[in-house]
C-alpha cells in the first residue's frame, strides 16, 4: 500500500503543488502522494499558528480585535512576536518549496523542515511555560540572603542560656505628692537610683506632636562592667515595654566598675481611664548575657523530633503496607490464580486496583487522608500505606509469578504437605525479592514522608513549610539539611542491604 | 512392585501425552525409559507420584492405586518413591544440609519441621547420605554454590533420605557432561544393587542405556512401542531403533560416550 503510494506519479505539476501548499500548507505534498509528510506539515503548521494566536490573546487579554491584540503583544514581548512570526513565515516558505520538490518526484526526504517545526514548538513552549532567565539572574542578589541562610543555617542550630542582672526603681507619674522613696541599697546587689522619683510622662499635644516628659537622672552600680545594658519601663498596671529615645531603644554600656549614669526622658504612655489614685511606674535596668555551654536551639530540637517522626511514619507505612500487600500479592499472581475463571476474575480485579492506586501519587492520597483523619502524621501514614500496598503488591506478585517451580515439585515429591512445601520451596525463593523490594519501598516511603507534610500529612515537611512561610530561612535550612542527610544515608544503607540479599 | 494399567494423560490444551499405557516394574529393576523429546517420558514419571494428575488409568504401587490416593495416603506413597530431576530442582538459596533434610519432610512432625527442626537421627542420616555420594564437606554451602555434578549428588542424597523403595529419575544426567553422567549413574547403579532400590530412569544416550539398564521401555508419541531386556537392547537392530526414535534418527556407536541420538 505505502509502496504503491510512493511509486505513484504526483497528481499535479510542481508549480501547482507550490501554489496549493501556499494556500493550505501540506496540500501540495498530499497531492503528490506524500501523505504522511503532508498531513504532518499541515497539522504542525495549524497547531503552531493556533498556539501563537492563543498566546497573543493571553498577552493582550484586554484587547478585543486581533489587530489590537497583535500590536499590544508586540509592545509587551517584541522579541517573542518577531521571532515566531519570522519562523512561521520561514516555515510557510519552506513548505511551499518542499511541495514543489515533492511534486517533482524527489526521492530524498529532507528532515530539515521538521527541525524547524521542532524549533517553533520549543520556542512557543518556552513562552507558554513562562521561562524567564533574565529575571532569574537579575533577582539572584535578592534571593541570595535567604538562600545562603538555607545553605548554611548552623548558627541557628545552637543557642546559649542567658542570665540577667537587673535593678528597678519606682517612679510617680504626673504628680509630685508623696513620691516613692529610693530603693534600699544592699551591698553586692545591683542598685538603681532615680532623681527625682516623680515627673511627667511624655504626652502628645493637640496636633499629635510629642511633648517630652520630665528627665530622670538614673545612677546605678553593682552591674556587670563594660556590658550593653537596656532600660525597660513598666507602667502602673504592670505592662513592660522598651522605651525609645530619638527613635532607638534606650541602651548604654556600663563603665569598668559596673556603674553608670543616664538621663532618661519619661516615655509616652496612655494612662488607662480606669486608673485612680497614685500612678506608680517602675524603671528597670537590665543586662542579659549568654552564659553556659552551647545548646541545641529550638528549631534544631524540633527538626530532630520531626525527622524521627518522619522516619517512623515511613516505617509504619511500610509495615502496614507489607502486611496487607503479602496476602493480596498472592491473589494478584497469575500462577497462583490460574485455577478457574473465578480466581482469574479476582486476579484481574486486584491487578487493576493495584494499577490505579499506584498511579495516584502519595501526595494526592495525603490530601484525601487529611480530609478523612485530619492533619498530622496519621494522615501521612494512611496515604503512604495505600500507595505502598499497591506498589509492593505489584512487585511481590511479579516475583511470585517468577518463582522456579522445580523445587516445589521436588519438595512435593518427598511427601511433604502444602505448608511444608511453601516453607521449604516457596519461602526461600521469595525472601530475596521480598527483602529487596521492601527495603526499596521503605526508602521511598521515608523520602515521600519528608514532603508529605507539605500537604498536612505530618513529619518534617510540615515544619519546613511553616518555617518558609514565617520567612525563618535558617530554621528551614536546618530541616532541609536533615532531610538531605537522612535521605542520603538511607539510600546508602538500603542499597547495601539489598546487595546482601540478591 | 509397580504396575501401570491403561494410563492416559491428556493435558488441558488437548495434548495427548500418554495413550493407554500399561507395564510392570518388578522390585529391584533398573528400568530405563527411552524415547524422543516430547514422547511423554517426563509425563509418565510425574504421573507415577502424581506431580501430574493422570487423566485415566491405574497406578498400582504394592497393591494400592496411587491414582486414587488422596491427602495422607498420597503423601505416604510419595515418600516411598524418591525423585531426581534433570535440573536438580534444589532450593538454591538453602544450604546443602537443608536440601537433604527436606527428604525427611514426609516423615517428621509437620509443625516442628516448619521451623527447620529435625531430629538428631535425621541429621545423622543426612551425613550418611552425603558420605554415600561424597559431598560431606559441602554440607553448609548454599546449594547454588555447587557444581552441576555436586548438585545432582545432593538430589540423590535427598531422595535417599526418604528411605525409598523406588527412585524416579527424569533425565538425571542430561545437563551434565559425559564423565559426570557416568559418575551419577554409577551412584544410581550402586543404590540399585546394594540397597535393592528399584530405579526408573529416562535416559537419552544409548550407550548409557545399554550399560546401566536391566530393562528398557520405549515411548513414541505417548504410546509404549518397545519393551526389552538389557540383552535385547544390546542386540537392538536399526529397524527397532528407528521404530522408537523415528526414521531420521541415526544410531551411533554403542561404545562412544559422546554420541547420542542425533535428532535431539
Ligand atoms: N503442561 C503441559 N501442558 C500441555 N502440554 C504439555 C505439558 N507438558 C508437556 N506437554 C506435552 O506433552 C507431550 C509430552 O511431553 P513430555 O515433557 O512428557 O515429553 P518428554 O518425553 O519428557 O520430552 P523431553 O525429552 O523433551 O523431556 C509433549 O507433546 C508436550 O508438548
Ligand atoms: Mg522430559
Amino acid at each position: 500500500m505505502s509502496n504503491a503510494l510512493k511509486t505513484r506519479k504526483p497528481l499535479i505539476p510542481p508549480p501547482v503543488a507550490a501554489v496549493m501548499s501556499a494556500i493550505v500548507p501540506g496540500l501540495g505534498q498530499l497531492l503528490s502522494f506524500r501523505v504522511r509528510r503532508g498531513l504532518l506539515l499541515l497539522f504542525s503548521f495549524v497547531s503552531i499558528v493556533g498556539l501563537f494566536i492563543w498566546r497573543l490573546t493571553i498577552l493582550a487579554h484586554r484587547e478585543v480585535t486581533f489587530g489590537d491584540q497583535f500590536v499590544k503583544s508586540f509592545s509587551r514581548q517584541p522579541a517573542f512576536v518577531i521571532f515566531i512570526c519570522a519562523l512561521v513565515v520561514a516555515l510557510w516558505v519552506w513548505i511551499i518549496v518542499d511541495a514543489y520538490k515533492m511534486a517533482k518526484g524527489k526521492k530524498d526526504k529532507g528532515a530539515g523542515i521538521f527541525a524547524l517545526v521542532l524549533v517553533l514548538f520549543f520556542s512557543l513552549g518556552w513562552q507558554i511555560s513562562e521561562i524567564n532567565v533574565y529575571k532569574m539572574v537579575k533577582e539572584f542578589p535578592e534571593a541570595w540572603p535567604p538562600l545562603s541562610r538555607i545553605l548554611w543555617p548552623w548558627e541557628a542550630a545552637v543557642t546559649r542560656d542567658t542570665s540577667s542582672v537587673e535593678a528597678e526603681a519606682a517612679i510617680l507619674a504626673d504628680d509630685s505628692v508623696n513620691p516613692p522613696a529610693a530603693p534600699e541599697y544592699i551591698e553586692g546587689k545591683p542598685y538603681l537610683k532615680s532623681t527625682p522619683t516623680f515627673g511627667n510622662m511624655s504626652t502628645l499635644d493637640k496636633k499629635n506632636l510629642a511633648v517630652k516628659g520630665s528627665v530622670l537622672h538614673l545612677e546605678g552600680s553593682g552591674f556587670e562592667p563594660d556590658t550593653l545594658t537596656y532600660i525597660f519601663w513598666e507602667d502602673s498596671i504592670g505592662n513592660e515595654f522598651r522605651p525609645r529615645q530619638d527613635g532607638d531603644y534606650v541602651s548604654f554600656v556600663t563603665d569598668a566598675d559596673g556603674s553608670f549614669v543616664f538621663d532618661l526622658v519619661m516615655p509616652y504612655r496612655l494612662t488607662p481611664p480606669s486608673a485612680v489614685g497614685q500612678q506608680i511606674h517602675h524603671v528597670h535596668v537590665r543586662q542579659t548575657s549568654d552564659v553556659g555551654p552551647l545548646k541545641a536551639s529550638e528549631p534544631l530540637k524540633l527538626t530532630i523530633v520531626l525527622m524521627l517522626e518522619t522516619i517512623f511514619m515511613g516505617m509504619m507505612a511500610t509495615f502496614f503496607g507489607i502486611i496487607l500487600a503479602i496476602p493480596l500479592s498472592f491473589l494478584a499472581a497469575r500462577n497462583m490464580m490460574s485455577g478457574s475463571w473465578i480466581t482469574m476474575a479476582i486476579y484481574w480485579i486486584i491487578r487493576t486496583i493495584f494499577n490505579i492506586t499506584r498511579s495516584i501519587e502519595p501526595m494526592i492520597w495525603a490530601l484525601i487522608a487529611v480530609v478523612w483523619v485530619g492533619l498530622g502524621p496519621f494522615a501521612g501514614i494512611i496515604a503512604l500505606t495505600i500507595h505502598t500496598i499497591a506498589a509492593l503488591g505489584k512487585l511481590y506478585s511479579e516475583s511470585i509469578e517468577s518463582i522456579d517451580p522445580g523445587p516445589i515439585e521436588a519438595i512435593q515429591a518427598t511427601g511433604a504437605n502444602k505448608l511444608q512445601t511453601i516453607m521449604f520451596a516457596v519461602v526461600p525463593q521469595m525472601i530475596p525479592p521480598f527483602v529487596s523490594f521492601t527495603i526499596y519501598r521503605w526508602d521511598i516511603n521515608v523520602r515521600m514522608s519528608t514532603v508529605i507534610g507539605m500537604v498536612g500529612g505530618g513529619g518534617i515537611g510540615f515544619l519546613l513549610v511553616q518555617y518558609i512561610r514565617l520567612l525563618d530561612y535558617k530554621s528551614a535550612g536546618i530541616a532541609v539539611w536533615f532531610i538531605a542527610v537522612t535521605v542520603a544515608i538511607l539510600d546508602y544503607v538500603s542499597s547495601k542491604i539489598r546487595e546482601k540479599f540478591i | 512392585m509397580l504396575e501401570i494399567r491403561n494410563l492416559t494423560k491428556i493435558y488441558n490444551d488437548g495434548t495427548e501425552a500418554l495413550k493407554n499405557i500399561s507395564f510392570k516394574v518388578e522390585d529391584g529393576e533398573f528400568l530405563v525409559i527411552i524415547g524422543l523429546s516430547g514422547s511423554g517420558k517426563s509425563t509418565l514419571l510425574r504421573c507415577i507420584n502424581r506431580l501430574i494428575e493422570p487423566t485415566e488409568g491405574e497406578i498400582l504401587w504394592n497393591g494400592k492405586d496411587i491414582a486414587k490416593a488422596d491427602g495422607k495416603s498420597l503423601r505416604e506413597a510419595r515418600r516411598q518413591i524418591g525423585m531426581i530431576f534433570q535440573h536438580f530442582n534444589l532450593v538454591k538459596r538453602s544450604s546443602v544440609m537443608t536440601n537433604i533434610l527436606a527428604g525427611r519432610l514426609g516423615y517428621v512432625k509437620p509443625s516442628s519441621s516448619l521451623l527447620h527442626h529435625f531430629p538428631a537421627s535425621d541429621r545423622k542420616k543426612a551425613f550418611e547420605a552425603m558420605e554415600m555420594v561424597g559431598i560431606t564437606d559441602q554440607a553448609e554451602k548454599r546449594a547454588d554454590e555447587l557444581s552441576g555434578g555436586q548438585q545432582q549428588r545432593v538430589g540423590i542424597a535427598r531422595a535417599l533420605m526418604q528411605d525409598p523403595l523406588m527412585i524416579l529419575a527424569d533425565e538425571p544426567v542430561a545437563s551434565l557432561d559425559p564423565v559426570l553422567a557416568h559418575s551419577i549413574l554409577g551412584y544410581l547403579d550402586e543404590i540399585n544393587k546394594k540397597r535393592d532400590i528399584t530405579i526408573m530412569c529416562s535416559l537419552h544416550y544409548l550407550d548409557l542405556v545399554q550399560q546401566y539398564s536391566s530393562r528398557v521401555i520405549g515411548l513414541r508419541d505417548g504410546n509404549l512401542v518397545y519393551e526389552g531386556s538389557n540383552a535385547e537392547i544390546r542386540r537392538m537392530t536399526d529397524g527397532e531403533f528407528k521404530e522408537i526414535y523415528g526414521e531420521e534418527a541415526v544410531r551411533v556407536n554403542a561404545g562412544s560416550l559422546t554420541g547420542g541420538i542425533e535428532n535431539e
